[in-house]
């Protein structure tokens, strides 16, 4: 059967596009899937650090798009995860260097040698754009709880659509209690300007800049809120689409719940 | 050069079943005898038995010379019958000032896009047309027309009604909270205030844009009958 190709989008930088990636590549190979994770941001390479394997980099997407090497040589194994690879960007070219047609004959053979193939979109709707999409299968984007974030996903939506792509939600760095105190949009909000299908919720957890800066996997940390929701998003990539979708919750104090019953808070 | 108005005096047409002899009073009694003679000539049999209508206009006050002709032409020509031309439809009867208000709207085309779906960030509706869109407006998102705007949903974009100067335009939304508003060439920006859920309508009133309850002080409540815009 052939591999799906499923790119990871945002509009705006720094909304988590190359954390959601690697979590949901790291989840869905822990699912036993065989996963290639592919850097498409050229000149910026980011997800071989977040992965924790930039120093075993010989050869990258843009070798392999222009046939100075076989993917096979390019895709870095992971040693912590079995079935998960990278296949990173490069950091000395920009983003013109790669043609749709060099990415879509690339997809191809990705496509006959892995089950699911994650792309990590770079910001902006330009050429790194284009290149990501052209040959995906699925769409995701990436929302944070802002009123610029939201907005840039939704032309992020309009753009996906355009092309005959279906895109599902995940809205990133929720914090129950900012939402709570009305500091900021709830996912019900970011979901009334998109609507389109969620597929997650992801709340804000300290752990995720920890384990990018050493490069360890999100996913195989069990007390993690944020790797918990993408293993959950994972698996309804991988077919358990009836999932439901958790909520993040604000669990408030004993005493707050008290005060709040004899109306001395809100 | 042709003179129409030198044109013969005595003219004959062929009409239906017979003849229309157009002549004028005015001229000699003699002349006009002549004139008819030559053309019944020329008719012979053609004439036995015709209808024969002599016009001279207005033809009141030539009763003999009209009886004269008549005479003369059944004697000698053995027409049919000869009168005078019908007399027209008497003044016309007085219209009747009404609408018909179930068939005003038949031949008249609306100049309206109607579009289904939610316009996201970046998109762009430019149109000389009045717009009304079943679905929300997003933020980013922009609308260009013509004349009027009807969002049935949320608006939260960008809306130029009116364009390029018609200051008769409204902005109608479900939910009004556009992040800024032009109608003709007066601009006004979105409000800050927290948006109603109440259906309003922006229009042009003394020079600045107004934002009202559409539901209270709806413009067209007072309208007589319906009007096809």
């Amino acid at each position: 059967m052939e591999g799906k190709i499923i790119v990871v989008t945002s509009g705006k930088g720094g909304v988590g596009k190359t954390t959601a990636t690697s979590c949901i590549g790291a989840a869905l190979a822990l699912e036993g899937n065989r996963v290639a994770i592919v850097d498409m941001d050229i000149g910026l390479r980011n997800l071989d650090v977040v992965m924790g394997l930039e120093n075993r980099i010989v050869f990258n997407i843009v070798d392999v798009v222009q046939g100075r090497c076989k993917v096979e040589q390019a895709a870095i194994r992971d040693r912590r995860i079995e079935n998960l690879f990278l296949i990173p960007a490069s950091q000395s070219d920009n983003k013109d260097v790669l043609t749709t047609a060099g990415v879509e004959r690339v997809a191809k053979q990705l496509r006959s040698q892995f089950d699911f193939i994650i792309m990590d979109s770079p910001a902006g709707i330009e050429r790194g754009f284009e290149n990501s999409v052209v040959s995906a299968d699925d769409a995701l984007v990436i929302c944070t709880p802002d009123v610029s974030a939201v907005r840039d996903a939704d032309r992020v939506i309009g753009l996906l659509y355009a092309r005959s792509l279906t895109p599902k939600l995940i809205v990133n760095r929720i914090e129950p209690a900012r939402v709570v105190r009305g500091e900021m949009l709830s996912h019900e909000d970011v979901l009334e300007v998109l609507s389109i299908d969620l597929v997650g919720l992801v709340p804000m957890d300290e752990k995720v800049l920890i384990s990018s800066n050493t490069g360890t996997p999100l996913v195989l940390q069990k007390d993690s809120k944020a790797g918990t929701a993408f293993r959950q998003i994972a698996r309804r990539l991988n077919g358990e689409s009836d999932l439901p979708v958790e909520m993040p919750v604000y669990k408030t104090s004993m005493w707050h719940k008290i005060s709040k019953t004899f109306g001395l808070k809100q | 050069m042709i003179h129409f108005e030198n044109a013969a005096p005595v003219k004959l047409k062929g009409v239906g079943n017979g003849f229309w002899v157009t002549l004028d009073p005015s001229l000699p009694e003699d002349l006009l005898i002549t004139e008819i003679d030559k053309l019944f000539k020329k008719l012979r049999h053609l004439a036995v038995n015709a209808n024969v209508v002599i016009d001279m206009g207005d033809a009141r006050g030539h009763e003999t010379l009209f009886s004269f002709i008549k005479t003369r032409l059944i004697e000698k020509y053995e027409v049919g019958r000869v009168t005078t031309p019908p007399e027209k439809q008497s003044a016309p009867t007085q219209r009747i000032r009404q609408r018909d208000l179930f068939r005003g709207w038949n031949h008249h085309r609306s100049d309206v896009l109607m579009l289904r779906g939610r316009i996201r960030s970046g998109q762009k509706i430019d149109t000389r047309k009045h717009v009304v869109v079943f679905g929300d407006v997003n933020p980013g998102a922009e609308i260009l027309a013509g004349g009027d705007v009807i969002i049935l949903g949320k608006l939260s974009g960008k809306v130029h009604a009116g364009n390029p100067k018609s200051e008769t335009a409204i902005v109608f939304a479900l939910v009004f909270d556009p992040t800024s508003i032009k109608i003709g060439q007066i601009t006004a920006a979105g409000s800050e205030k927290i948006s109603h859920t109440m259906p309003e309508f922006a229009c042009v009133k003394n020079g600045s844009i107004l934002v009202q309850d559409y539901m209270k002080t709806n413009p067209f409540k007072k309208m007589p009958w319906p009007e096809a815009v």
